[in-house]
């Protein structure tokens, strides 16, 4: 939103505080700005000029033209306009003056040398009138009428939200006002409404959607353009002049924050305005040349005919104000505001009215529109007469209970002592009801225009207060708080351990977007079906949760794999489970990846390295892979018994060179991490150790070897590990000698050298039974 | 006789010591002359047949050239061990500035990281650290934050819908009314976590991206604790004393809302290009927490107030490293991964 310095000052008797510090202010004490610029800076050099003479300059489409333009003397410019001619008073603007950035000079044009130039409406920012040159009356030499350098405070529509008020500048003022002790000026006097009959009748269906609808109408009306200031005053705030009528009701809103419309009264059918809900199958054209299908849910505005606006949003093309428009009836009305929200996004039609009437307008502020725009509009249309007097319905007033603020909780709120005279002046400078209903206790009644949904609690008051005392005033001061350890968040300590794992063990972490495209669920060998889905994805590339967090690995390995020769990778993130019903479920699943661009042996022992950090003791289960799975080099995960995860190299269809990825649950390796220790007494006898060798099918797993072994060696069985395996000669083909060590021990004695040769032959004699050669 | 036999004979062997060029003809000497078949062996066997004088004063010259001629040996055969030593060592040279073998330590992502130094410090305070789920049910995310339907507040934050009443979370705030109902006041808990928002992604603006959601209920919570509480919290994270100031911020959860500001960490406070020559940088959002929202957690407001903030994770991680485009942060670039 955007606030013209110069109207603000208008409004608040004796401002003195400049631009920026009105700024700084504004940001301080009530809503952020986002900055302040000079507007129109020129117009304390621009005159009023009349032009004497407009002589065509061969050859071009330009004229010669000698002006006199007062004290500053007779200049000879050159002019393009076609509407340059001897007579009128236009706009001067004299050498070295800056206009849209560029800078006015002594040029020659077409070979005549122009001494500054005459300038239009769109030149000089004051409307966006390309055609031509400024016409209008004045002296010579005298500045543009009622049009000074201004400047511009823009400020957070943001952290306007719950500000209604503020969406006028009269709202911003009065905050300045209060902010800086000075007399707020009401710009609308409604003596201006005569008490007579309406000559317009209003029916309002609901009066919950349309709290208010009041209405004037007027004869002898004359469209043309406005005034100059006027066009000026709009064109600053980015409102776009179009003629006089509808800038009186753009002006109005701008200042009062109160949406107008003005109806072509000749074109409306019936002498009643209805307000009601859009029947089945009824359409509008609106003052944008769109046309738009209603549904039943959108409120309208209608006459005997039909809809001839959408109420609160824009109004309808067939009965705006034209050039031969006599009659009108202007409409300052107030709408329900999430009513209004959701017409606007139905349609995608966000308006200067929509916008300020979602955040809740003040029902009393309708009337005050109308009165101002009275005197606007006898201003800008002369001759322009009342016919009648206020047509006006509203639902009854709700005046809201009054606020009870005790001074103890005030304080306690604020965290410093502050007195029950300041904060009575501060609440009366906001325009607050202040009683004392009690010692300390303040009864506060809140105005209309901060009514409707910003202040309705005691806790509104505290913002109100600390605001305008200012914040800055409050000493930080540290809470009395228990001295005990919070809750533990086990979750997030494993989660840290097993980052810190992996990192450790020289794996980088990688962070992906949660979503994923239709394609790489596909590819992935997953359903899109099967995913959770957003229903208004950036891109359709993003237009699924992931559900594992595969692909976006695979993405890491295929972007760096440009870069590096070999890297690993790994991240940490949620898998996102599509339910039946409720939350989805959130799996937090690290993932791993070691890249190799050589196709030697592979990465694989060294990712199965991490999984054996992570999970001391886990074991890898070969199984059918995957479609994006090495199918000779995919196994599951165990872990205490259960499959925690998956580790694969990737099918060289999907990566060139070999990358191995480990993917476990974390959820489930929680739950089954071991959880404290014990101490076992140090062993005092010595253990015995020998190595076996089992001849077994070249595919046999070692794994399996080791278990079967481990199986025949009975109680005092310390360890077995694998030591090496062979093939070739003199081994026959399609075999391999597997090779092992067995440590035995017992926990009260040494045992003796035929007890170890015992366990030896037993599990020789085992194996054996088991249909393997055991080289001894 | 035998007395200048021995005498010779020791003489002899202590020079075929002092000049064996090996430990090989060092053993040769030893074995031919202090063997147990050696030459003094022999000599020890002949002290039989002497006369009984004869046998004690031979015998003793025979034990002090035997004596003299083991110490010459050990000596000699410790210089070739040394030798030997050193030989072997200094064959054992090797090249010290080849790089070691195996994998280099890898990288936390740095928002881990400062999310893990943001706990660790929250935690020695006594703060709980929660979590929440990405995917949130549009009551939590909104409602019960006191963001009903339709209220226009729903626009600051643009929204990933799922479809049957759920959305990815916008905020970390819908953990307050999970943490309220978790650990009931007093409570004191932060949540850091991903959040979501509908945004074209450019240099300064990610649909994805890192807050952490703080908040604290007790008894008599004022925003003079909160300002405490903030400088606190601000000045370990800038690693110096920080100064804030509150201005008028809205936020529906809390009221009254603020965002806060650190005086710029580059000027100081006159102005320059970081601080748009405000002096002033926005930081957070934060607020003493809305009655309603009390009341969604459980909790009631005429007992219980509280305050809480909002800490963009993503930006601070940006100001403490300098990145100057937050799409780094999720393209899994070793090339900047690496550099954390």
């Amino acid at each position: 939103m955007k606030f013209s310095y110069n109207w603000i000052q208008e409004l608040v008797d004796g401002l003195e505080a400049s631009p920026a510090d009105l700024m700084r202010l504004i940001t301080i004490k009530t809503a952020e700005c986002e900055g302040v610029e000079a507007a129109g800076a020129h117009f304390a050099q621009v005159v009023a000029a009349r032009v004497l003479e407009a002589e065509p300059v061969p050859g071009s489409h330009n004229r010669k033209a000698v002006v006199d333009a007062g004290a500053l003397g007779r200049r000879t410019v050159v002019c393009g306009a076609p509407n340059c001619r001897p007579g009128i008073i236009t706009a001067y603007v004299p050498p070295g003056v800056s206009l849209e950035g560029r800078e006015t000079g002594r040029r020659v044009v077409a070979g005549v040398e122009s001494d500054g130039m005459l300038a239009g409406g769109a030149e000089l920012g004051i409307n966006r009138d390309h055609e031509g040159i400024l016409e209008f009356d004045a002296e010579p030499g005298a500045p543009l009428p009622r049009i000074l350098p201004d400047h511009v405070i823009e400020v957070d529509n943001k952290s306007l939200t719950h500000r209604p008020d503020l969406w006028g500048h009269h709202g911003m003022a009065r905050e300045v006002a209060a902010i800086t002790g000075k007399r707020l000026i009401e710009p609308a006097n409604l003596g201006r409404i005569p008490r007579e009959p309406a000559a317009v009748q209003v029916s309002i269906e609901d009066l919950q959607l349309c709290p208010r609808y009041s209405a004037l109408v007027f004869e002898n009306v004359t469209v043309q353009p406005s005034p100059l200031w006027l066009q000026y005053r709009l064109e600053a705030v980015g409102l776009n002049p179009i003629n006089n009528i509808v800038d009186v009701t753009n002006y109005v809103m701008a200042e009062l924050a109160q949406p107008m419309h003005a109806f072509d009264a000749d074109k409306l059918a019936g002498d009643t305005i209805f307000v009601r809900n859009a029947r089945e199958g009824e359409r509008i054209t609106a003052l944008n040349d769109e046309t738009y299908h209603l549904s039943p849910a959108a409120l309208v505005i209608a006459d005997a005919n039909g809809p001839i606006a959408i109420a609160g949003v824009i109004g309808g093309l067939d009965s705006a104000i034209g050039d031969s428009t006599a009659r009108l009836v202007l409409e300052s009305a107030n709408f329900h505001a999430a009513n209004i929200r959701r017409a606007s996004s139905r349609l995608k039609l966000r308006t200067d009215a929509s916008m300020r009437f979602e955040k809740s307008q003040d029902p009393v502020n309708t009337v005050r529109g109308l009165a101002r725009a009275v005197e606007l509009l006898e201003l800008v249309s002369p001759g322009i007469r009342l016919v009648g007097g206020l047509a006006d319905l509203a639902a009854p007033a709700r005046t809201p209970a009054p606020i009870t603020l005790p001074m103890d909780w005030l304080i306690r709120k604020l965290g410093r002592p502050i007195g029950s005279a300041e904060v009575r002046s501060i609440l009366e400078s906001l325009m607050f009801g202040v009683t004392e209903t009690g010692p300390g206790v303040f009864s506060v009644s809140v105005p209309t225009w901060r009514a409707t949904k910003d202040i309705s609690i005691k806790d509104d008051l505290v913002e109100e207060i600390g605001r305008m005392v200012g914040y800055a005033t409050i000493t930080p001061t540290a809470p009395v708080v228990p001295t005990e350890p919070p809750p533990d968040n086990p979750r997030r300590r494993f989660h840290r351990a097993a980052r810190q794992t992996a990192s450790a063990q020289g794996y980088h972490e990688v962070y992906n977007y949660s979503f994923l495209s239709e394609e790489d669920a596909r590819r992935f060998g997953l359903a899109p079906a099967d995913h959770v889905t957003v229903a208004n994805p950036i891109s359709v590339d993003q237009a699924l949760l992931r559900r594992t967090l595969i692909p976006g690995i695979w993405k890491n390995i295929r972007e760096n794999g440009r870069h590096f020769d070999q890297f690993r990778l790994f991240e940490v993130g949620m898998e996102i489970h599509k339910r039946e019903s409720g939350l989805p479920d959130e799996i937090p699943h690290l993932i791993a990846a070691i890249y190799e661009r050589t196709k030697e042996t592979g990465p694989l022992y060294e990712v199965k390295r991490l999984a054996e950090c992570l999970m001391p003791g886990c074991e890898l289960r070969p199984d059918t892979a995957r479609m994006f799975e090495h199918p000779s080099r995919t196994a599951n995960v165990l872990w205490r018994g259960h499959t925690v995860g998956r580790l694969f190299e990737f099918h060289p269809d999907f990566v060139e060179g070999r990358a191995v990825v480990l993917d476990v649950d974390l959820a489930q390796m929680e739950a089954l991490a071991p959880v404290g220790k014990r101490y076992q007494p140090v062993r005092r006898f010595p253990e015995s150790a020998f190595d076996l060798s089992v001849l077994a099918a070249r595919r046999a797993l070692a794994g399996d070897l080791q278990k079967q072994l481990a199986s025949f060696a009975g109680r005092f069985l310390e360890s077995i590990s694998y030591l090496r395996q062979y093939e070739g000669a003199p081994l026959p083909e399609d075999a391999k000698s597997v090779s092992f060590r067995l440590t035995v021990a017992a926990p009260d004695r040494t045992l003796s050298s035929e007890e170890v040769g015992a366990i030896r032959d037993a599990i020789i004699e085992g194996m054996r039974g088991l249909g393997y050669e055991m080289r001894v | 006789m035998l007395e200048s036999q021995l005498q010779n004979l020791a003489a002899s062997a202590r020079e075929r010591i002092l000049a064996a060029p090996g430990p090989e003809q060092l053993e040769a000497v030893r074995v031919e002359v202090l063997g147990r078949k050696g030459a003094l062996a022999e000599i020890s066997k002949g002290m039989g047949k002497l006369a009984a004088e004869d046998r004690a004063r031979i015998g003793k010259l025979l034990n002090t050239a035997k004596n003299d001629l083991e110490a010459a040996l050990e000596e000699r055969q410790k210089r070739f061990a040394g030798e030997a030593l050193r030989a072997r060592l200094d064959a054992e040279w090797i090249d010290v500035t080849l790089p070691a073998p195996g994998p280099r330590p890898g990288t936390l992502h740095p928002l881990t990281q400062i999310q893990q130094e943001l706990e660790d410090l929250f935690t020695s305070m006594g703060v709980a650290v929660l979590d929440g789920p990405e995917v949130e049910s549009e009551y939590n995310n909104f409602d019960a934050l006191n963001i009903p339907p339709d209220h226009p507040a729903r626009d600051m934050q643009d929204t990933f819908w799922l479809g049957d009443g759920l959305c990815l979370r916008t905020h970390t705030s819908p953990v307050q009314v999970r943490g309220m109902a978790k650990l009931g006041p007093p409570l004191r808990m932060i949540a850091p976590g991903r959040v979501f928002r509908n945004e074209e992604v450019d240099a300064s603006h990610e649909h994805t991206f890192y807050q952490l959601e703080g908040m604290m209920v007790d008894r008599n919570v004022s925003i003079a604790h909160m300002l405490y509480f903030m400088k606190t919290l601000l000045s370990h994270i800038f690693g110096r004393e920080v100064t804030v100031r509150l201005r008028p911020g809205y936020f529906p959860f809390v009221e009254p809302g603020f965002e806060l500001d650190i005086q710029c960490l580059i000027c100081g406070g006159p102005g320059c290009a970081v601080c748009k020559q405000s002096g002033w940088v926005e930081l957070l959002p934060c607020g003493l927490v809305h009655p309603n929202v009390l009341r969604q957690g459980g909790i009631d407001p005429e007992e219980w107030g509280g305050f809480a903030f909002g800490l963009g994770l993503t930006r601070l991680v940006m100001m403490r490293y300098g990145i100057d485009d937050i799409r780094h942060l999720q393209d899994g670039d070793l090339r900047f991964l690496r550099q954390f």
